[in-house]
Formats: C-alpha cells, sequence, structure tokens
C-alpha cells in the first residue's frame, strides 16, 4: 500500500468534471483507489463517491493505492491532480 | 398575466407546447427471477447511455462542446461502478422490481447533493433525478417527451426542464420557454441564453393557467408572460420583437469598430468580470479590455485562505485570455458585512464604514495582503494587468501599499521570478475623502477608476440597501455630479487614466455628461458595451459641452434626471 498527498487546486473544487476526469485516470489501473478528506474516505473509480467527498479548492487530499500498480497508479493521480484535472 | 424571472432577452411569440412527464408509478413490486430482472435493468441501462450519447452528440454540434458537458456528467454518473452495483443489489436483496431499485437508489444520491451546502454539488441533485427518470421510462417503454420535433413557432411550459430536455431544442422552432421552477442560474435558463431563445422562469401556476395551443407572448427581458393576449398586447409585443431583434442586429455591427466620438477622442470601453469564466462574454461582446476584475470570489464559500498559487492561475487566466489587452484587478474589497468564517471578522457595528478593503489588507499584510499582491505581479509577466486599490481615503494608504508592492518586487527579483517591472498601480476613487484630495492623490497613482455605487452612497450618506431612503440614492445629485466632475478633472490635470467602473458608467442618461468631464476609460458589464459604443460614437465631446453645463446648472437630481431624460430622447 502506498499513500500521498496533494492539494486541490481548481477553483470550483472537485466538481462534476474534474471528478470525472479524476475518475477516468483512476480506472486505468487495477489497483484500489481511494482517497481521504478531512471527514470521509471516497472511491477515486467513482464519480458519485468523488463527488460525495465534497471538496473544495484550497482542501488535502491523501491518495491511498493498494495492489499490483500501485506505485505508478499513485504517481499518476497526483500528477493528474497537479495538472489541475482540465481546467 | 403573469410574472416571473428574466432568464433570457427577447420577445417569443407563438402556441404554447405544454410538457407534462407521464406520471409513473413506481411499486415495490417482487420479482420471480432476480438474475433475469438484473439482466433487464443492465439491457435499459445501456439503452439510457446510448440515448444519452445522441443527446451528447447532438448538443455538441448544435450548441457547442460546453453546452454539451452536461450531458458528458451523465454518462459518468451512469457509468458510475457505485450506482449500478447499488441497484443491482437493491435488486437481489430485497428481490423488487429494476424500477423501484432505481428509485430508491438514485433518490438517495439525489437527497445527498441536494443537502450539500454548494450551488454546483445541489445542481447535481437535478441530473441525479433525470437520469433516474430516463432509465424508469426505459424500462416502461415510456417514449421521453420528444422537444426535437415540436412545430415551428411553439412556446414551450414546463414544470422544469430537465437537462436532458433542453438538449432536444431546437432553436429554429422554439421561440420560447416558460417554466414554474428554476432560476436565472438553473441549467435551462444557462442553455436558453446560449441558444437566444427568451425565456420566463419560476412563474407561479403556470401549468394550471397554461393549456397546450393557447396563444402566448413572453417578455424574456422583463419577465412577463401574457396567456391568449388581446389584438392590442399582440401589436404591442410584435413591435417590441421586431424593434428587438432589429436593435440586436445593429449592434452586432458594432463588433470590431474602435470606440471614437464624433470628434475623434479615444475612449476605453472596458468590461466588469467577476471571475475568470467571465473573460468569454468580454470577447463575445468586444470588449477593449477588463476595467474591474472583482478578485472576491477567490476567498468566498471555501473554508481556507486561497494559496498565491491559486490566485496566480486566476489571474493568469484572465490576461492570457485578453491576450495583452488592459486587466484593471481590483484587491481584496471584503469586510464585515461578508461571511467568510476563516478569516475570522469580528461582525461590524457599521460594516461599510468599518475593518473592510485596503483597511483590512494592510492590517493583514502578510497572511492576505502580500500573497495576493505576489500573484498578481507573478501573472503580470502574461498580460496587460493592472493593480487597483479599493476604498482608499487617505494618502497613508496609498503610500503603505505602494510600498509593499514595491517590496514584494524586491522578493521577486531575488526570486529570479519574472514580473511587468512597469505595472501600473491605480485606486478606486469611491470615498468622499479620496474626491476631496483627488489633485493630490492623482500625483501618487496611475490612474483613477471611479465607483460610482459606493461614492453616491458615501456622498449622499445613504444605505442604498434601504427602500425608505432609496430617494437619496441617486448619481444624478448634483452633489455626486460635481465629485465626479471634480475627480476627472484632477486626473486629466496630472494627465493619469480616469475610468468608471460603477454602474453609471453605462447609464444612456450618463454617459453624454461623463463624456463632457473628459472621462478615459468606461468599465461595464459585457452586455452593455455594444449599446455604449453605439451611443458613445454617434456624440461629439465638444458640442456635449453645453449639455453638461445645463445639467449642471440644476440644483435637484430630479431636475437633472429630467433634463438629460429629455436630452436622450430627442
Amino acid at each position: 500500500m502506498v499513500r500521498a498527498k496533494v492539494v486541490i487546486r481548481n477553483l470550483t473544487g472537485l466538481h462534476l468534471r474534474p471528478a470525472g476526469i479524476l475518475c477516468n485516470k483512476a480506472i486505468l489501473y487495477k489497483s484500489k483507489i481511494q482517497f481521504q478528506t478531512e471527514h470521509t474516505t471516497a472511491n477515486a473509480k467513482s464519480v458519485l463517491s468523488v463527488l460525495g467527498a465534497c471538496v473544495k479548492s484550497g482542501d488535502e487530499i491523501e491518495f491511498i493505492c493498494e495492489g499490483e500498480d500501485e506505485q505508478e497508479a499513485l504517481d499518476s493521480m497526483i500528477k493528474v491532480v497537479e495538472d489541475g484535472l482540465g481546467e | 398575466m403573469f410574472k416571473g424571472t428574466n432568464a433570457s432577452a427577447g420577445i417569443g411569440i407563438g402556441k404554447a407546447a405544454v410538457i407534462k412527464e407521464v406520471e409513473m408509478v413506481i411499486r415495490p413490486d417482487k420479482v420471480a427471477s432476480v438474475e433475469a430482472e438484473v439482466q433487464r435493468f443492465r439491457g435499459a441501462l445501456a439503452d439510457t447511455v446510448a440515448q444519452t450519447t445522441v443527446l451528447r452528440d447532438d448538443l455538441a454540434t448544435k450548441v457547442g462542446e460546453k453546452e454539451a458537458e452536461i450531458m458528458n456528467g451523465h454518462l459518468m454518473l451512469l457509468a458510475d461502478p457505485m450506482l449500478t452495483s447499488g441497484i443491482e443489489d437493491a435488486i437481489k436483496k430485497d428481490g423488487v422490481c429494476s424500477e423501484y431499485a432505481i428509485e430508491t437508489t438514485c433518490t438517495t444520491y439525489a437527497d445527498m447533493f441536494a443537502s450539500m451546502d454548494d450551488e454546483l454539488m445541489q445542481q447535481r441533485a437535478t441530473d441525479m433525478r433525470d437520469i433516474k427518470t430516463r432509465l424508469q421510462q426505459v424500462l416502461q417503454g415510456i417514449k421521453p417527451v420528444d422537444i426535437a420535433s415540436l412545430p415551428e413557432g411553439s412556446i414551450i411550459v414546463a414544470k422544469d426542464l430537465t437537462p436532458s430536455m433542453t438538449a432536444g431544442i431546437n432553436p429554429a422552432n422554439v421561440t420560447g420557454i416558460v417554466t414554474e421552477l428554476g432560476g436565472k442560474t438553473s441549467h435551462s435558463a444557462i442553455l436558453a441564453r446560449a441558444l437566444e431563445i427568451p425565456a420566463v422562469v419560476a412563474v407561479n401556476g403556470v401549468m394550471d393557467n397554461i393549456q397546450e395551443g393557447d396563444f402566448i407572448v413572453l417578455d424574456g427581458s422583463e419577465g412577463i408572460v401574457i396567456v391568449n393576449p388581446t389584438d392590442v398586447e399582440v401589436a404591442e409585443y410584435t413591435a417590441k420583437r421586431d424593434v428587438f431583434l432589429k436593435e440586436k442586429k445593429e449592434l452586432e455591427k458594432y463588433i470590431g469598430m474602435p470606440t471614437v466620438t464624433k470628434d475623434g477622442v479615444h475612449i476605453e470601453l472596458v468590461a466588469n468580470i467577476g471571475n475568470p469564466e467571465d473573460v468569454a462574454k468580454v470577447l463575445q461582446y468586444d470588449g477593449e479590455g477588463v476595467g474591474l476584475f472583482r478578485t472576491e470570489f477567490l476567498f468566498m464559500d471555501r473554508t481556507s485562505m486561497p494559496t498565491e498559487e491559486e490566485q496566480f492561475e486566476a489571474y493568469k487566466k484572465v490576461a492570457v485570455g485578453l491576450a495583452g489587452k488592459p486587466v484593471i484587478i481590483r484587491t481584496l474589497d471584503i469586510g464585515g458585512d461578508k461571511e467568510i468564517p476563516y478569516m475570522g471578522l469580528a461582525k461590524d457595528e457599521n460594516p461599510f464604514l468599518g475593518y473592510r478593503a485596503i483597511r483590512l489588507c494592510l492590517d493583514r499584510k502578510e497572511d492576505i495582503y502580500r500573497p495576493q499582491l505576489r500573484a498578481l505581479l507573478r501573472a503580470s509577466a502574461f498580460g496587460g494587468i493592472k493593480i487597483m486599490i479599493p476604498m482608499i481615503t487617505c494618502l497613508d494608504e496609498i503610500r503603505e501599499a505602494k510600498a509593499l508592492i514595491e517590496d514584494v518586487k524586491k522578493e521577486l527579483d531575488a526570486e529570479g521570478i519574472d514580473y511587468n517591472k512597469e505595472i501600473q498601480v491605480g485606486i478606486m476613487v469611491e470615498t468622499a475623502a479620496a474626491s476631496l484630495m483627488a489633485d493630490v492623490f492623482a500625483k501618487e497613482v496611475d490612474f483613477f477608476s471611479i465607483g460610482t455605487n459606493d461614492l453616491t452612497q458615501y456622498t449622499m450618506s445613504v444605505d442604498r440597501g434601504n427602500e425608505k431612503i432609496s430617494y437619496l440614492y441617486s448619481t444624478f445629485n448634483p452633489a455626486v455630479l460635481r465629485s465626479i466632475r471634480n475627480i476627472i478633472s484632477c486626473g486629466r490635470k496630472q494627465g493619469i487614466m480616469v475610468g468608471m467602473c460603477g454602474e453609471a458608467a453605462s447609464d444612456p442618461m450618463m454617459i453624454p455628461l461623463l463624456l463632457a468631464f473628459g472621462l478615459n476609460e468606461f468599465s461595464m458589464s459585457s452586455s452593455a458595451i455594444l449599446r455604449s459604443r453605439k451611443m458613445i460614437t454617434e456624440f461629439s465631446t465638444e458640442e456635449l459641452q453645453a449639455v453638461a453645463d445645463k445639467a449642471m446648472s440644476f440644483t435637484t437630481a430630479k431636475e437633472v434626471e429630467a433634463y438629460m431624460k429629455e436630452f436622450i430622447n430627442q
């Protein structure tokens, strides 16, 4: 299991479009991919779960990946967030 | 006649096409084979995905990729493993039909979204309910209302338009939209504006009072709906529609034209914006830059201070979007009237006379002002950014803010970070004190921008939100006009640019006076730009001097207003 923290920079937080981009990236990997916020844990492969976490701009989240391609998955998730999730 | 919210401008005249959803009765019916029921659900899901894909592609070609995004969102939700496995689990566990499993699962998520304290998230509840209904309709073999094939001259009348319904609208045939629910920012209102279809939303009782085929007249600019109008009303609104369309066409001619008065005075006609997304509208209406970018949005509706990096991205986006045109960014203008828990602002007895704007920023340099100024300076390397300081009342504030800016510049130099070394720094002139000291302040800054809303409020000592004293709140008060004239003249004498970013800058009755006073820059909402350009190009500042002299000879706001009204109606 590997984990890493990242700050959400999108102005509107993780709303539908950025959440979709996040999930589309997550489903490319075999590992289980989750992230933790101050209040909850979300499944990064489910748009509903990501939206349900209600992540706002400036919030820090921690990705937790577990599985055969976990390191690759984690690097990729951090990068997609740092690249601004399409914004 | 019905009153509602004006959601999309223009006049619509036509026959009512009342959109009624077939009422579905969803019961927890038991199924014989759970496995067969899961297969039935999967089949319906595949059909719904196919339908949604068609809607998405239609919308992308008819309106644009941006508008089609909402359907992309629906596709993502339909593909969500939590949603589909939730529905399948409900079928297996309770042995109920797919319709009921969909009802309970989707409603749970819709309620979750509806309870979130974020407007964008709340809108997802609408999407969730839309998906629910479409899945159930597919299962029940109910054809969705076919909005795409409505006859020419139709006025859509509906309780509310779901995103999937609006996606099917053909603007060639739909001349208006009336809904009982919704608001200015609801999905149907946004799409109506993108399609330029007149629309009135939030009209109470409209579904009970309009029948299929009723003759309807609607005014999307005023928010009025008339059912079965008289001949006189039809004639009146037909004339209004023709004027609206003619004006719209005529104004389009002004796209790309320079804003120059008849006697050759060049005016800068720029836009007020509230967030980076507004840039598209500025470009659509041919704004020559941004005269006021309010930065408050970055600080509102969140739980922590925006970082320098976040601010930098937002400012850079606007600077790049305007491709080198001037972009005046106003530093944080916030105080005790706004609820921002993470800033820890105490309630102010008199928020508009209290701890706000530059007063607050200079008191909290390290956590608020320095990061904002750093972000602004860094972004200035990417476009025509100018810094504007709000609510200045005395010289010390100007000097202290400028010293901080110089300090930040040194910091950036030391770090080897690029920025515009010649960046202009100006002030909002919106307090009585700043107006009286305008000749002195003009020597210290690169430009003035007159904020007429606050200037009127502070000059007349009138709370603009209090209806009981609204008779005092007029920019045409001679006291306010004298103040404006003085500010412009002091700025011009010193050779600095003087602009205006309050509502008065786009007021047709005020524009002739401001031109005569010598205002250089007019900043307004994007949609007012072309109308103002047309007006400015029809005047000569020399000829307007006599009008201004006459207007300034009056001693009450009423007289000035009456005179200016008569003048522009000539």
